[in-house]
């Protein structure tokens, strides 16, 4: 009763704490997270409780890979921890800002995916807009707390040519260096700046690449803000299949590892449940005639087609596909959910479906909130990378003012966090392997706007999500 | 006092007989003799990337700078950037036997070669290096091959030709190489997420080893191939090729594979940042939880180095099929638990941790198994 007693100060004032509560957090959980790390020697490493799950991802167990076959192991169950001397590093004291890196695609240049201009600052500047707007908001509350310093935002390009993202995370690990490091989209890239970041030890946080292997390399310093295409994907085949009940699938897809690892869980599972994809056909990123894969696709007579790439390549490919008589229902990822493919496809974009990361529709004061605050700051709408990069920088602000200036703590707090981050795209509860697990959407476009759909309210069926690891079950049978 | 329940007793005996068992056993050689060098002896910087004995000394690549250490004084020599050393995190170091020249991959800075007292460099913007974030270096008869993060780049010394391999030219279904390795005429690339990639110095010709299942989430089973796709680094020796990976270790000899991991061995843990094998039968793996020798792969005879993180002590646990057959608790054996970097050169063994390095001297240093009396329970001693 006294404990009690004592602790409602406390949480009064964590109550209290303004939107984003990104600052002293008095929660018992985070507390806690502290105590342990604190009280670790030098060379101990703190007992943090790792998070142990019982299935990866949220698999289905008639989508599992050999479902006929028990692994020998399993990876991701269980959380990795870091177990370096990093804790031990005293906070500096000759600091004037609290830097933190943003790396991102912002700046027009060459693309290795086009092999001629590049094709992702549009979503690389709204992505840094969001940023900016959680610093800015942040150096407005006092910046970081312990000392009444600012927040710095130390910005560079994703040029991503000949490996450049790793030259960059490497200046910022140690040349400039920064606290913790928010970027980047493109999926190669970011497996560049993690191996950097594991080396180097820093945090990286993404909020805008949704390739699944992103946080499937077993490293301690990655975590995303955004739900994956494998969440994604899985969505969309438990609507298509399990709902929808199309025996025939045909996939067009860029030729980049954003629509060649996009559409990889779509096509396992679609095979996994006794349909295998019919056909599945790849373009160069920036193409503009999709004929020679069109009437492929067409000669395979699909129920439906899946488009994983740019908005433009999707609007492209669905005029093309309406002109050639394909009538089929079009599914696409969540690139299409924007003005560029709506504006391209016209008439043609009614009834499209895409798989989405959040529900933007959502009645929440915080996310109108952002959405004025936005508004104020940049004169514009804000869009989904703006939207993530803005709860993946507070998330890391979160840990910073907590953790201090220490780059294993402010993994540590990160890594542990027992509930999820009340972002304004939703709730963001991270896994083992720290990726988001927040609830995925479908997005449709009817009536010249998109609307969002869970699963729930569409009434999509999923398969049976196990709750035993696959080595301590009985197998289901040979599917 | 209550009564014992019959599995805490049986429990208890078994700890006692795998602790102090009496009589001879097969047993591994095991390190007990280490010296440890830290900043206070002359490191710049304790988180050591890279180690290469190279006969009477050691050199050392650190986070923030370079080193060599006399084996007959213990004396330490560095060179940071304001002595020349063009960038201070050095992340790979090979010799070439021929020259003596030391060359050195430069995690953000390219390619160095140390000799005469200079430091030469090459960098993307005035070579053919292909990146600059250069993870591993080795030195193949007159080429130079570096593992950097957009493919691997071959320096001729001789000729000054620079050849660059990328999913071009190579079957690296990802360019990301992580560790190179040249031994017995093959040069290995370890490659994040291509697996591993094998050139053959006489036909230049490439083979590519993957996991089978082709999955990340799993490894469907152990002895099918590489434990994953995700490598971290390779070694090739007796024509046997180990592997280790943030999942896991495994070792091929040409016509089988085997995997070992934590819960079936005596390695520390799955997460692997590197590896050194003395032999087709024995090598050392870089684990964020201690380093890990399989001192006799075919019977899967381990042992475990440790040190107290609360004390000066340290440890090692001989294992087999994960069952400890011997625990030798001794002074002080590795700085630190979070292993970065390994060597192998002679009897000797070297261990670069994330504070320090570790030089474990192997007097009385045998292959594989022996028959031997367990040793005492304490042995030994870290000296510095």
């Amino acid at each position: 009763m006294r404990r009690a007693v004592l602790w409602m100060p406390l949480l009064l004032c964590a109550q209290q704490q303004p939107y984003p509560p990104i600052g002293p957090d008095h929660s018992p959980d985070t507390r806690e997270v502290l105590r342990r790390i604190n009280a670790a020697g030098p060379n101990e490493v703190p007992d943090l409780r790792l998070k142990q799950e019982h299935n990866y991802a949220g698999t289905s167990t008639d989508v599992e890979p050999y479902g006929g076959v028990k692994p020998y192991k399993e990876h991701f169950l269980k959380q990795m921890e870091y177990t370096g001397p990093g804790r031990a590093e005293p906070e500096p004291v000759d600091v004037k800002t609290v830097r933190i890196g943003f790396i991102g695609p912002i700046q027009s240049t060459v693309s290795i995916a086009t092999g001629g201009k590049s094709h992702e600052e549009a979503l690389g500047r709204k992505m840094l807009e969001g940023a900016q707007l959680a610093i800015e908001q942040a150096n407005a509350r006092g910046g970081y707390v312990k000392r009444g310093i600012p927040f710095e935002l130390d910005v560079v390009n994703d040029n991503g040519l000949w490996g450049s993202t790793g030259n960059e995370v490497v200046s910022m690990a140690y040349k400039r260096p920064v606290w913790a490091i928010l970027g980047t989209i493109d999926s190669a890239n970011s497996h560049i700046a993690i191996r950097v970041a594991l080396k180097a030890e820093i945090l990286m946080m993404n909020s805008g690449d949704t390739d699944p292997t992103f946080i499937e390399t077993n490293i301690p310093w990655t975590a995303r803000s955004i739900g994956d295409d494998r969440q994604q994907g899985y969505l969309l085949v438990d609507y298509m299949i399990r709902k929808q009940n199309y025996r025939r699938i045909a996939i067009i897809r860029s030729s980049n590892r954003y629509g060649r690892f996009g559409v990889r869980e779509i096509r396992d599972s679609a095979r996994r449940l006794g349909r295998p994809i019919v056909m599945e056909m790849a373009y160069k990123v920036g193409s503009s005639d999709f004929s020679l894969q069109l009437e492929r696709l067409r000669e395979a007579s699909p129920d439906a087609v899946v488009h994983w790439g740019d908005a433009r390549e999707s609007a492209l490919v669905l005029n093309q596909m309406r002109k050639l008589g394909m009538n089929q229902p079009y599914f696409t990822s969540d690139r299409s959910v924007s003005p560029e493919f709506t504006g391209l496809a016209g008439a043609n974009a009614a009834g499209v479906i895409s798989g989405y990361p959040w529900n933007p529709d959502r009645k929440d004061p915080h996310l109108d909130q952002f959405r004025r605050a936005f508004r104020t700051r940049f004169k514009e709408e804000p869009e989904t990378f703006a939207a993530h990069a803005y709860d993946g920088m507070n998330i890391l602000l979160w840990a910073v003012n907590n953790a201090g200036l220490n780059r294993a703590k402010i993994r540590d707090l990160v890594a542990t966090r027992a509930k999820p981050w009340p972002g304004i795209t939703g709730d963001i509860p991270f896994s083992s392997v720290l990726d988001d697990m927040g609830d995925v959407f479908l997005a449709r476009f009817d009536k010249d706007r998109w609307t969002y759909h869970s699963r729930e309210e569409l009434q999509i069926p999923r398969g049976s999500v196990p709750t035993r690891e696959r080595v301590n079950r009985q197998l289901e049978g040979v599917k | 006092m209550k009564h014992a329940s019959l599995p805490a007793l049986l429990l208890l005996a078994a700890i006692c007989h795998a602790q102090q068992p009496p009589g001879n056993a097969k047993l591994p050689f095991v390190y007990t003799r280490w010296k440890q060098f830290t900043k206070a002896d002359g490191l710049p910087n304790e988180h050591i990337f890279a180690v290469k004995s190279d006969g009477p000394r050691i050199w050392v690549g650190t986070e923030g700078g370079l080193a060599v250490i006399d084996k007959k004084t213990g004396k330490v020599k560095s060179w940071t950037e304001k002595d020349g050393l063009p960038w201070r995190v050095v992340s790979g170091i090979d010799i070439n036997h021929k020259t003596g020249e030391v060359w050195l991959a430069l995690f953000g800075g390219g390619l160095a070669r140390f000799s005469g007292g200079r430091f030469d460099h090459w960098t993307q913007m005035n070579s053919g290096l292909v990146n600059d974030v250069a993870y591993g270096v080795a030195v193949e008869n007159d080429n130079v091959w570096v593992a950097t993060t957009a493919g691997a780049s071959r320096l001729n010394t001789v000729s000054g030709e620079w050849t660059v391999f990328t999913e071009k030219n190579a079957p690296m279904e990802e360019i990301w190489n992580y560790g190179v390795h040249y031994g017995d005429g093959k040069v290995h690339l370890a490659v994040w997420g291509s697996g591993v990639l094998e050139f053959d110095v006489a036909t230049s010709r490439w083979k590519d080893y993957l996991d089978p299942d082709g999955e990340m989430e799993i490894d469907l089973y152990r002895d099918d191939g590489i434990v994953h796709v995700i490598t971290t680094g390779a070694d090739y020796v007796d024509k046997v090729l180990w592997v280790s990976t943030y999942f896991g270790v495994c070792r091929y000899d040409g016509r089988n594979w085997r995997g070992f991991y934590n819960q079936d061995s005596g390695l520390p843990s799955d997460f692997n940042n590197n590896l050194r094998a003395r032999s087709g039968n024995e090598a050392w793996f870089a684990t964020d939880k201690g380093a890990g020798a399989v001192m006799d792969a075919a019977s899967n005879t381990w042992v475990a180095y440790t040190r107290d993180p609360r004390s000066s002590a340290g440890k090692a646990v001989v294992t087999r099929d994960k069952a400890v057959i011997e625990t030798v608790e001794m002074g002080l054996n590795l700085p630190h638990n979070y292993v970065v970097s390994m060597d192998v050169d002679g009897n000797d063994v070297f261990v670069g941790t994330s504070k320090g390095l570790a030089w474990g001297i192997g007097d009385g240093y045998y292959a594989g198994l022996k028959e031997r009396p367990r040793q005492l329970s304490r042995v030994g001693g870290g000296a510095r």
